[in-house]
């Protein structure tokens, strides 16, 4: 893997090791190199391995990093988080896993994206940080694996494509299950059994609320500020920041300065297997209807296509799909992860081959993009129309206003 | 239907809300917002409210209430109120959350007005929100804090002009480049932005230049990559 941050100034750690080898061997004085560094058959030497970090690396961070860490062909060198408790863990389990104490720890990001030996950085922050980090990332020459929900505005997703794009940088969003949870849904769809899909129902929730937590005395283990970056400054409470997975109060996926709530936390898997299933991953919604009906409120996605995007439409079960079996189409190979490990192998694969991994941003932006538009649709309560290619709603300023929010200084995209 | 009582008295609970007030408290508010769509007299009305809370001694908690409505219905007649904020550290975000979105040139104005006003991160926030809104009027203001000796101003105003990524941005980061490293990030970053923009709209001789000045040898691989691809697009290769 050939470093791109490489610059004459700055030797890489590959210019390190063949300096340094070069210089034991002009003056011919022994030089000993660790059997890790040489690799072996389940291993590739050193200079082979996608040297990585981790940004974010509490309840999911914690889990990319072992998937990561765990891979014979990446070499984990830094972790990131506004947490000490999580980052001293955090580096304790990189130290304990090759046996040393090299692993660095940073509070600020963008320390740890700066260093020109690193190759890619996963990033698992609430979601309210994922666009500064992924586009930082991507400015610095890094690869980026990010969790999803990898936007928090609908601004924020073309923006991490472009950055992706103008580097030549491998970003892969984070849902393992768009292509695990519905296979069955999937191969029915794709090969052509269930005719041409008119519809699809996906049942998900519900919407982030506004947070108006009383004041807690900020605990020494977390840098509060840091922890807040873009979103409106809030005193601190543990339940404003605990990551865990609920979307109903006492977490951040609760609240709507850091996460869209279950609408975009699960959101993200079931949309994105949703549009995976019936095929309309590469596109974006034409219009959001929303339903203020007898049996509860509800929206309908329209795309380009005609096909219906129903969520939570009343009587109707979860990844429903309308289509017309008696009309069978021609079947069509199913897109899969490359490499080995999944979509963590996918990503690192694609690291190496520079190919398009198979959440590429694109793809992940356009699944987020539908929970934000049905979020605008239900909190404005009525039908608005969506100009994908300008990112703009037709004939609605107040839904426009809504497609980012100004974030705190001395934060920008 | 909107219920006045109800809304009566959410604003009176503005008076004394505050971190731990709950919430729901505000909620006719928020209706209202939705239920006056459409409804000039009573979106003035209650925009009007609204503002006047940001001239009084509410609290912190309050006014960030007020900036989130204002965001989505304000007009140029809420943006003295607003524009008022933009000095004081506690309120100054949500002013912006505010200013950046409400789409009247008035806010703008507002934005670059204060400017000169202002320093360190408010005034970076400010340079970022005139980014956002793509205000090419802003040009001469961002391009004159590229060699600012605030390295964090400098980035921000590099950052704004590749966000508004006109032909004078363009011109703009070609003609000063921020001295400090941080900042040369941002100002590359803008520059490839600018000559995008540029390419697409058939300038290739200005993307060109643009892409050339990117080249040099202290520049990390990856961009000089960028800034090839980006020559061999304006020679019509792919």
């Amino acid at each position: 893997m050939d470093n791109p941050q490489d610059t004459p100034k700055q030797p890489s750690r590959r210019d390190f090791l063949k300096t340094a080898g070069a210089a034991s061997a002009a003056i011919a004085i022994p030089y000993v190199i660790t059997s890790s560094a040489l690799g072996d058959a389940t291993r590739p030497p050193a200079s082979d391995r996608i040297v990585m970090g981790g940004i974010g690396i509490g309840n999911m961070g914690r889990g990319d990093q072992g998937a990561f860490l765990g891979r014979g062909d990446v070499q984990y060198v830094a972790v990131c988080d506004v947490r000490k408790g999580a980052r001293d863990g955090a580096k304790g389990k990189v130290d304990g896993h090759y046996h040393n104490k090299d692993c660095k720890a940073y509070n600020d990001f963008r320390e740890l994206i700066s260093r020109t030996d690193i190759d890619a950085i996963h990033c698992a922050t609430p979601d309210h940080w994922h666009a500064i980090v992924v586009i930082e990332a991507c400015r610095h020459g890094k690869d980026v694996y990010c969790q999803k929900p990898e936007t928090r505005t609908l601004r924020e997703g073309p923006l991490m494509v472009q950055a992706a794009r103008r580097y030549g940088r491998v970003v892969s969003g984070g849902s393992q299950r768009v292509l695990e949870d519905y296979r069955g849904l999937v191969n029915k769809c794709w090969g052509g059994e269930l005719g041409n899909i008119k519809s699809i129902n996906v049942n998900v929730g519900p919407l982030s609320q506004p947070c108006n937590l009383p004041a807690q005395p900020v605990p020494a283990d977390i840098d509060w500020e840091m922890w807040l970056g873009p979103a409106p400054w809030a005193p601190y409470n543990s339940k404003r920041c605990d990551g865990n997975f609920g979307t109903s109060g006492g977490s951040w996926r609760s609240y709507i300065d850091y996460s869209g709530g279950g609408m975009t936390d699960w959101g993200a898997h079931h949309f994105g297997g949703a549009t995976f299933a019936v095929d309309v991953r590469e596109l974006q919604p034409e219009e959001v209807i929303y339903h203020d009906e007898k049996d509860g409120k509800y929206v309908t996605l329209r795309y380009p296509n005609g096909l219906l995007f129903h969520h939570n439409k009343p009587k109707t079960g979860h990844m429903q799909v309308e289509g017309t079996p008696g009309e069978k189409r021609a079947a069509k190979p199913v897109p899969t992860y490359k490499g080995q490990g999944g979509i963590y192998g996918d990503f690192i694969d694609c690291v190496k081959t520079r190919e398009k991994p198979f959440r590429d941003i694109e793809l992940a932006v356009n699944t987020v993009a539908v929970s934000h538009l049905a979020t605008i649709a239900y909190t404005l309560q009525r039908t608005l129309k969506w100009d994908a290619a300008a990112q703009q709603f037709t004939g609605d300023e107040e839904a426009n206003r809504m497609v980012d929010r100004a974030r705190r200084e001395p934060w920008q995209l | 239907m909107s219920d006045q009582a109800a809304v009566d008295k959410a604003f009176d609970a503005l008076k004394t809300y505050n971190w731990g007030t709950d919430p729901k408290v505000l909620l006719p508010i928020t209706e209202e917002v939705v239920a006056t769509h459409g409804d000039a007299a009573a979106r003035e009305k209650l925009e009007a409210r609204l503002a006047e809370l940001l001239k009084t001694d509410v609290s912190r908690d309050s006014k960030d209430f007020v900036c989130r409505k204002l965001m989505l219905i304000g007009t140029a007649a809420s943006v003295p109120a607003l524009a008022a904020l933009l000095p004081d550290k506690d309120n100054s975000h949500m002013a912006r959350y505010a200013l950046e979105r409400i789409q009247v040139p008035e806010a703008a104005a507002a934005m670059r007005d204060a400017l000169p006003k202002l320093s360190g991160v408010l005034k970076v926030g400010v340079i970022a929100s005139l980014g956002v809104r793509q205000d090419a009027a802003s040009v001469p203001a961002l391009a004159a804090l590229l060699g600012d000796s605030d390295a964090m101003v400098a980035g921000a105003a590099a950052s704004a002009l590749g966000d508004i990524h006109t032909p004078e941005a363009a011109k703009a980061l070609l003609a000063t480049q921020p001295s400090a490293a941080t900042a040369k990030l941002d100002a590359t970053d803008a520059s490839l932005a600018c000559a995008e923009s540029l390419l697409a709209a058939g300038n290739k001789a200005e993307a060109l230049a643009v892409y050339k000045s990117l080249i040099g040898q202290e520049q990390p691989k990856y961009i000089k990559l960028a800034a090839t691809r980006g020559m061999l697009l304006c020679a019509g290769k792919k």
